[in-house]
């Protein structure tokens, strides 16, 4: 079935590939929709009154057609568009898996089950066959759940797996946020000189990873994970996790660092944040690759974020367009790495996809286009 | 003032949740942060603010603010009794 | 995979390879108890929350099985699960925004379950892989096949958790260390021996 070979552990070493599926966000609920924001240098970090704590203004990402249980309406947002663009033999397969990545899950219910609406709209909406795997690892959660999957496909049990990035703005994580002081008063600029936090935002993506090409795929070719082993919330001043996870992602791809074209950073715009990237860039001799981070677009997405950004950077590989780091425009890290001061065509045969977050967790993977 | 100080350090170990300390065993003068000190981090400052505003109705809008006034027990009962309202 | 250690805490104590270290039946701050019991000393404890307390409690006396070739820096991975995630802390950073006007910081950081993974890392300097899931019940297969996962990436060694810590008080921590070797390890292997202390 598999044109792969068996290594020593009976795990088969093969192709795997990466298509997108959906996109939901402020900024539309196509592909198309969002390539044509991130070429308009659109933002979906818009000004809320109110939305803080004590009715505080707070820039956020919000979806305004929304206006209650946001987390089950988004997620039923993508269903509704990953039925249309996928057939429903191959969604409801005994060998296609759904892997979700949020967060916090329905924060409306975070005191009895805040996952049981999403098994519940995944059973209800597209009857699959096997009960979602949720991986809950905070801000790397989306990064975790594609390589996951890539395990699975690894098994020979699975064809086919979905990963859904998904989290919802909520009162609970903007209060936490601010009592944190992680928020910009305007919408973020990450990696900028003038960089004072982070915007939250929300948003669904879906991915699939198969042992087939699909359309629009690119290859997989590998990722991992790594603890700072520092602090809970706080960044590694020395980026060792990022430096550790990145290195080995290299290793399991089999390639090495100068074949790398693209860099899609995590780049939240807190100070500590982008400056432990960028050292960790600079310790990986990565400091003349293009790098974006794509908060600037979509506003901090949590749990969504790792699928989100992924999805951009397969349009990135297709379209050989590196996209503006958008809220950018002075180096405001001690080592400087190589921001994407505007969106401009160049061939992308290799790319980085990265995350961090509070836990100390940092996540890399490494997808190539088809030749 | 010596009074204040012992009620400022049991809100301190409550707020903080430092169960392990008495409140005898933070010395007036010396460093709330540090490994020299109490080894309080960033959260820990964070957490002061909260504890200035509950209690004593205070404000504090810039955390950088915060080094200073939160550096021992005696520079933060000092800025309180400054500035209650 | 072959189990080298395994752990169990609930609010009447605490059991290392089934064998009781310390008793709390009767205890009001049972975890306090199990810390000041443990011999440790390590004040951050006094921060956690309540998973990664029970976490914490049970890795100490894990760690002492982890054998001595292994390179725990980078060949140890975490995979830890629940059902409720971070529920007990989420409430309580809740109520201090809601309740008491002001929300918490230091009760915000704990409202991620993979904040455990973090402590435990600190704590022991290990900068490999970890992954928080999040599954209705206890499911061996997932540990199993999330441990053949991390071996076919190179680790060497697993450190698997299923901690609950939920709003009605019912919490649980089972821990259980793995070691890469020829030997297989079953579902109902590892269902049984959950049981064993689940039913204890």
């Amino acid at each position: 079935m598999l044109n792969g070979k068996n290594n020593k552990n009976g795990w088969i070493v093969s192709n795997l590939f990466l298509s997108y599926q959906t996109l939901i966000s402020p900024l539309g609920t196509t592909i198309p929709e969002h390539v044509a924001a991130f070429k308009a240098r659109q933002t979906a970090i818009a000004i809320h009154p109110n939305a803080g704590f004590n009715q505080s203004t707070l820039p956020v990402a919000k979806i305004t057609a929304i206006t209650n249980n946001r987390y089950d309406a988004i997620l039923k947002m993508a269903i509704e568009a990953l039925k249309k663009q996928t057939d429903l033999a191959t969604l409801q397969s005994d060998e296609t898996l759904f892997i979700v990545s949020s967060t916090k899950g329905n924060m409306d219910a975070f005191d009895t089950d805040a996952f049981q609406s999403t098994r519940t709209i995944l059973s209800e909406e597209l009857a699959i066959a096997h009960a979602p795997l949720i991986i809950s690892n905070a801000c790397i959660s989306g990064v975790l759940a594609i390589n996951t999957a890539a395990d699975y496909l690894k098994t020979d049990r699975f064809k086919d797996v979905f990963i859904i990035g998904i989290d919802a703005v909520s009162d609970f994580v903007l209060f936490g946020f601010q009592s944190l002081y992680a928020l910009s008063d305007g919408p973020c600029k990450p990696f900028d000189k003038e960089r004072t936090g982070t915007s939250l935002g929300e948003a669904c993506g879906i991915v699939r990873l198969s042992v087939e090409p699909t359309k629009n795929a690119v290859e997989y070719l590998g990722g991992t994970s790594s603890n700072d082993a520092n602090h809970i919330s706080g960044p590694s001043r020395t980026g060792e996790g990022l430096y550790r996870a990145v290195n080995r992602a290299i290793k399991l791809s089999g390639i090495q660092h100068k074949d790398i074209d693209f860099i899609s950073a995590h780049g939240t715009g807190t100070v500590f944040n982008d400056e432990m990237e960028s050292i960790a860039f600079g310790r990986l001799e990565m400091e003349q690759v293009p790098v974006n981070s794509m908060k600037g677009y979509f506003g901090h997405t949590l749990g969504a974020a790792g699928v989100i950004e992924t999805i951009m950077t397969i349009v990135s590989m297709q379209e050989n367009t590196l996209f503006e780091s958008l809220g950018y425009s002075e180096p405001g890290t001690s080592q400087a790495i190589q921001l994407i001061t505007s969106t401009k065509e160049a061939p992308i045969h290799i790319a980085l996809k990265t995350a961090s977050g509070f836990g100390g967790g940092n996540a890399a993977l490494i997808l190539k286009k088809q030749l | 003032m010596s009074d204040f100080k012992e009620t400022l350090k049991a809100q301190i170990i409550e707020q903080l949740n430092l169960e392990d300390l008495q409140p005898s065993d933070i010395q007036d003068d010396a460093p709330l942060f540090g490994e020299d000190g109490l080894g309080l981090d960033s959260i820990d400052a964070l957490e002061f603010i909260v504890l200035l505003d509950s209690n004593y109705n205070i404000k504090i809008a810039d955390p950088n603010q915060g080094r200073d006034i939160f550096y021992s027990v005696n520079t933060l009962a000092d800025y309180i009794s400054k500035n209650k309202q | 995979m072959r189990i080298l250690a395994h752990s169990y805490i609930q609010p009447n104590g605490i059991w290392l390879n089934q064998t009781c270290v310390k008793s709390t039946v009767g205890e009001e701050n049972w975890l306090k108890a199990i810390y000041q019991n443990s011999g440790v000393e390590y004040p951050k404890f006094y921060k956690m929350d309540d998973l990664s307390k029970m976490s914490f409690l049970s890795s100490e006396l894990l760690r002492k099985f982890i054998p001595a070739e292994i390179d725990q820096e980078n060949e140890l991975a975490l995979i830890f699960a629940n059902h409720s995630t971070s529920q007990l802390t989420d409430t309580k950073f809740h109520d201090s925004y809601a309740v008491q006007g002001n929300p918490s910081p230091s009760l915000f950081v704990y409202t991620l379950p993979n904040i455990l993974t973090g402590e435990l890392c600190i704590r022991n300097k290990w900068y490999g892989e970890n992954c928080f899931y999040i599954s209705e019940q206890f499911d061996a297969a997932l540990f199993i096949d999330q441990i053949q996962f991390a071996f076919n990436h190179g680790n060497s060694c697993c450190l698997c958790g299923w901690v609950e810590a939920k709003t009605d008080g019912s919490h649980e921590c089972f821990l259980f260390l793995v070691l890469l070797s020829e030997e297989k390890l079953d579902i109902n292997t590892l269902n049984n021996l959950y049981k064993t202390y689940k039913n204890e």
